[in-house]
């Protein structure tokens, strides 16, 4: 029975550049555009960043700037990683620092040794240690872990600041470009002293780039020059050493290419150069709706906080269509099937079922005809004391018993008659259309109107799909 | 790195650099010695079998899902950045089909928002990574291997060569070998053959073993293996085989995987079939193509890039091949330069392109010019393509008073 519970058994219709089905736990409710969105037509953004083992928040750039630079220094992190945390080279778990006492000499009376603190790092899941790479114990525990640097930063650097020049000369060329050719009655001769010829004007956006290939330095310019030495190559390559054909190898010092990836940097073969690297963050994410641009989703900015500050999804304004029970579906003969309405809003919302027409665009899947109650159903809303106050009045609607099988405080049970069309495998389903009110609570207030004018209700409608089940013959 | 440099040097924020590879994924930011992530091309699906996102084959709607997909992990998973704010620089291989590139151009405008999109060629990002203006590159990496030259800074596209030796057919090669000859044990029972035990290797098992147990020969010993395997002398006797690795399997099972596998699996590279084509021909008939006045700077300047380049051995290998290969009657008449001589760039082979593609990302002058923004794209609709002559060309080639643009604008653009 639990299985009628089931998310994907209820589908709701989401429209967007591309028609959507999915169950409505998984939705959003738009309240500017009125429409419901998925995950897919929603853009994401990165909201904050946290360290998902010491749960530390990492402020985002535009935060650190206004912030005291040097306060923060410690923690900044362009690189996202955490500073505290460490994660093991060889199994990726999170390492934790341990200490134990070693004997030092006391600065002040070199022959008498003391019990000083020593901190190394280890892996409670695959027994690695710092020792075991050569990094010497530190005697403070968190902030004396450094990385390796790579050694061809500088030449890197180098690089990127000689092309920059040419760059920045490409720029200027072109810039010059544009301004000689706002004044067409310069005489011919003087674009030669602008132009470098032809093969600058190749700037298609997405060509193959010749690269900056014109723009090698010339003579006589008097800009300080940044002469790069280009790069040596050579005669001879190492050859692998011999005994590479001979010794057998030890398989676990060697690293695998899962280990060696996560240091892109060095990539070493050996596990005794795998050094440690700082944990990698994990981001809490914000949505958009791509209409309005208005946040469908907004998190807490403290990593141990799991409300939100916006969240504005679909169950918390549709109302939800869910199966009670269902008997045993024969192929063309008509069954009752028993399904639940639940308001999630606080005011009473009226809900009209229209069964799908002939030829609707939307209800491609049903594979049964089905009946639903012509008259309008009426939902009360949804009051949170209300399983607390047992001196509740009983609610004064009036049900014909044919149609709603039962009611209980905001949520109703009603019947819906389904008649299988196809005697096939695979599940019936069936389709229909759901109407209902709905306040928009965000509409802008009015400035003119004083008094409590109600929101004014519109009437939306949703594409249901339902998934029943197999014939049973 | 200096600590705050792209935050408030007032530019604009630094560029995403992504190299889609066949097997791996690199991607990080531009201006950076390295990438900060590589990541295997598959996306995981809960309950089922890793896909592969670079594919061919498939039609353009699961592609957009996979990509789709994937591009969302690399950036909110790995990269950690909107991206909408920032400039993505996309390494590819110049025989990407259009298909493929456009629907990743889709991806990114469509579904991401990003504000341009730069396509570079692999082969042309590795010479920028050393600040040469010529060279040989040779990409070996999962699906192909591929030689482009390019002559001060201009990819010689006539002359491009690829086999598909490289990466995959490796694997294929020693899952042969180890479910032919070698035996697994397992608790209950010892020697047993590979397939009784376990149905086939997962790729990825295969990979490992690739990495970790097996290399190159030098030439003398490799032609000697090549020559014990075909047997052509009648009395060839193969080099004694390195020793067998015992290599566990599930936490469960032992495989013992053959010496001799360790050391001639790499050999199907160097082998030479019928057309006598091998990875070092390659080369050869990449250089014979080229005109004659490029061919010394081009041989003397080789860069080797990719995954399968770092097998242990595989350079120093290479280069003897090439020098015996130039002595051989098919290039010894038609080239006339013998000299060779081998790069290595600022970074290991795997990331070298993607280096290459973080230099050029860090000029911010640039960039922006250079690239496909995202209004460009929403009016025409496409991205341009080397292969594709509908591209009209810009407004900015012809200077004002000469001669109108040539009939192709106005044959096949839709502009008015």
């Amino acid at each position: 029975m639990a299985s009628l519970l089931q998310p994907d058994r209820v589908l709701y219709l989401v429209h967007g550049e591309k028609k959507i089905r999915s169950p409505l736990s998984t939705l959003y409710f738009c309240r500017y555009c009125s429409e419901l969105r998925s995950l897919e037509c929603v853009s994401h953004e990165v909201d904050s960043h946290y360290c998902p083992s010491c749960l530390e928040n990492m402020p985002s750039a535009e935060a650190k700037l206004k912030k005291n630079r040097k306060r923060i220094c410690n923690q900044l992190n362009e690189n996202f990683r955490c500073a505290n945390c460490f994660d093991c080279p060889c199994c990726m778990h999170t390492l934790s620092t341990r200490a134990t006492n070693i004997p030092a000499p006391l600065p002040d009376d070199p022959s008498k040794t003391a019990m000083k603190k020593a901190y190394y790092l280890a892996c409670g899941f695959c027994r690695w240690t710092s020792r075991d790479v050569g990094m010497a114990d530190k005697s403070v525990a968190s902030g004396g872990w450094q990385e390796p640097d790579n050694p061809h930063t500088q030449r890197i650097n180098k690089l990127i600041e000689y092309y920059q020049q040419l760059a920045q000369r490409e720029k200027l060329e072109r810039d010059r470009k544009k301004l000689a050719r706002r004044r067409p009655y310069m005489p011919l001769a003087f674009s030669e002293k602008y132009g470098l010829g032809t093969r600058l004007q190749r700037q298609r956006p997405g060509a193959p780039i010749t690269s900056l290939a014109g723009l090698s330095l010339k003579e006589g310019e008097d800009q300080k020059e940044i002469n790069i030495e280009p790069a040596q190559a050579l005669d001879e390559v190492e050859p692998l050493p011999e005994d590479c054909y001979t010794r057998p190898i030890n398989l676990p010092e060697v690293t695998s290419l899962r280990q060696r990836l996560l240091q892109p940097d060095f990539q070493p073969a050996g596990a005794s150069q795998l050094h440690p690297k700082h944990k990698h963050l994990l981001i809490k994410r914000s949505l958009r709706c791509r209409k309005c641009e208005h946040n469908l989703s907004k998190p807490e900015f403290n990593p141990t906080s799991i409300k939100f500050k916006i969240q504005l999804v679909a169950v918390s304004y549709i109302p939800e269509v869910r199966i009670m029970s269902i008997p045993n579906l024969r192929f063309q003969k008509e069954c009752q099937v028993l399904l639940t309405l639940t308001n999630p809003v606080e005011n009473i919302t009226h809900v009209t079922l229209v069964g799908c027409e002939e030829g609707d665009p939307e209800d491609i899947n049903s594979t049964a005809k089905v009946m639903v109650p012509t008259k309008e159903l009426v939902l009360a809303g949804k009051d949170a004391a209300a399983e607390y106050d047992e001196l509740a009045e009983p609610q004064d609607f009036q049900d014909d018993p044919d149609v709603v099988a039962f009611r209980k405080s905001n949520k109703i049970g009603f019947f819906i008659k389904v008649v299988p069309q196809r005697e096939e495998d695979g599940d019936v389903t069936v389709s229909f259309k759901i109407r209902h009110d709905f306040r928009n609570l965000a509409a802008p207030i009015r400035p003119s109107e004083e008094g409590d004018a109600p929101a004014e209700a519109i009437w939306l409608t949703h594409h249901v799909e339902l998934s029943l089940g197999p014939i049973i013959a | 790195m200096p600590l705050f440099e792209g935050l408030g040097s007032g530019g604009e924020k630094t560029a995403v650099v992504i190299d889609l590879g066949a097997a791996y994924t690199k991607c990080g930011f531009a201006g950076e010695t390295g990438p900060r992530f590589i990541i295997p091309s598959e996306i995981q699906k809960p309950g089922q079998q890793s896909i592969k996102v670079v594919q061919y084959n498939i039609n353009t709607e699961e592609l957009y899902s996979n990509l789709k997909e994937f591009i969302h992990t690399l950036y909110f998973r790995h990269l950690l950045v909107n991206p909408r704010d920032r400039r993505v620089v996309i390494i590819e291989s110049i025989l990407c089909p259009s298909h493929f590139r456009e629907t990743l151009t889709k991806v990114f405008f469509k579904q991401f928002e990003v504000p341009s999109v730069l396509f570079a060629p692999s082969h042309l990002m590795a010479i920028m990574s050393l600040g040469i203006n010529s060279g040989l590159v040779m990409d070996c990496g999962y699906t192909e291997t591929l030689v482009l030259p390019v002559y001060e800074c201009i990819p010689i596209l006539p002359a491009w060569e690829a086999l598909p030796l490289a990466g995959k057919a490796i694997h294929k090669e020693l899952d042969g070998l180890l479910v032919e000859q070698c035996t697994v044990d397992s608790d209950s029972s010892t020697g047993q053959s590979l397939p009784t035990v376990i149905g086939s290797i997962p790729e990825e098992v295969v990979e490992d073993i690739k990495v970790r147990t097996c290399f190159v020969s030098d030439l003398q010993r490799g032609l000697k293996i090549q020559e014990a395997k075909f047997n052509l002398g009648g009395t060839a006797e193969r080099p004694t085989p390195p020793p067998d690795v015992d290599y566990p399997l599930d936490g469960e099972k032992i495989l013992h995987i053959k010496g001799p596998i360790r050391d001639s699996v790499m050999e199907m590279l160097f082998e030479q079939d019928n057309e006598e084509k091998s990875v070092a021909s390659l080369v050869l008939d990449a250089l014979v193509k080229c005109p004659i006045d490029t061919r010394k700077a081009l041989s003397e300047n080789l860069v080797i890039i990719g995954g399968t380049a770092m097998l242990p051995g595989f350079l120093h290998r290479l280069l003897a091949e090439i020098r015996l290969l130039v002595e051989k009657p098919k290039y010894r008449d038609a080239l006339a330069t013998k000299s060779f001589r081998l790069h290595s760039p600022p970074a290991k082979p795997n990331c070298t392109a993607w280096l290459g593609g973080a230099i050029f990302g860090a000029l911010q002058d640039i960039l922006g010019s250079r690239s496909v923004s995202r209004d460009y794209y929403n009016q025409t609709g496409r991205i341009p393509d080397w292969c594709c002559l509908s591209s009209p060309p810009p407004e900015s080639v012809y200077d004002a008073g000469k001669t109108p643009p040539p009939l192709m604008k106005r044959a096949f653009s839709t502009e008015k």
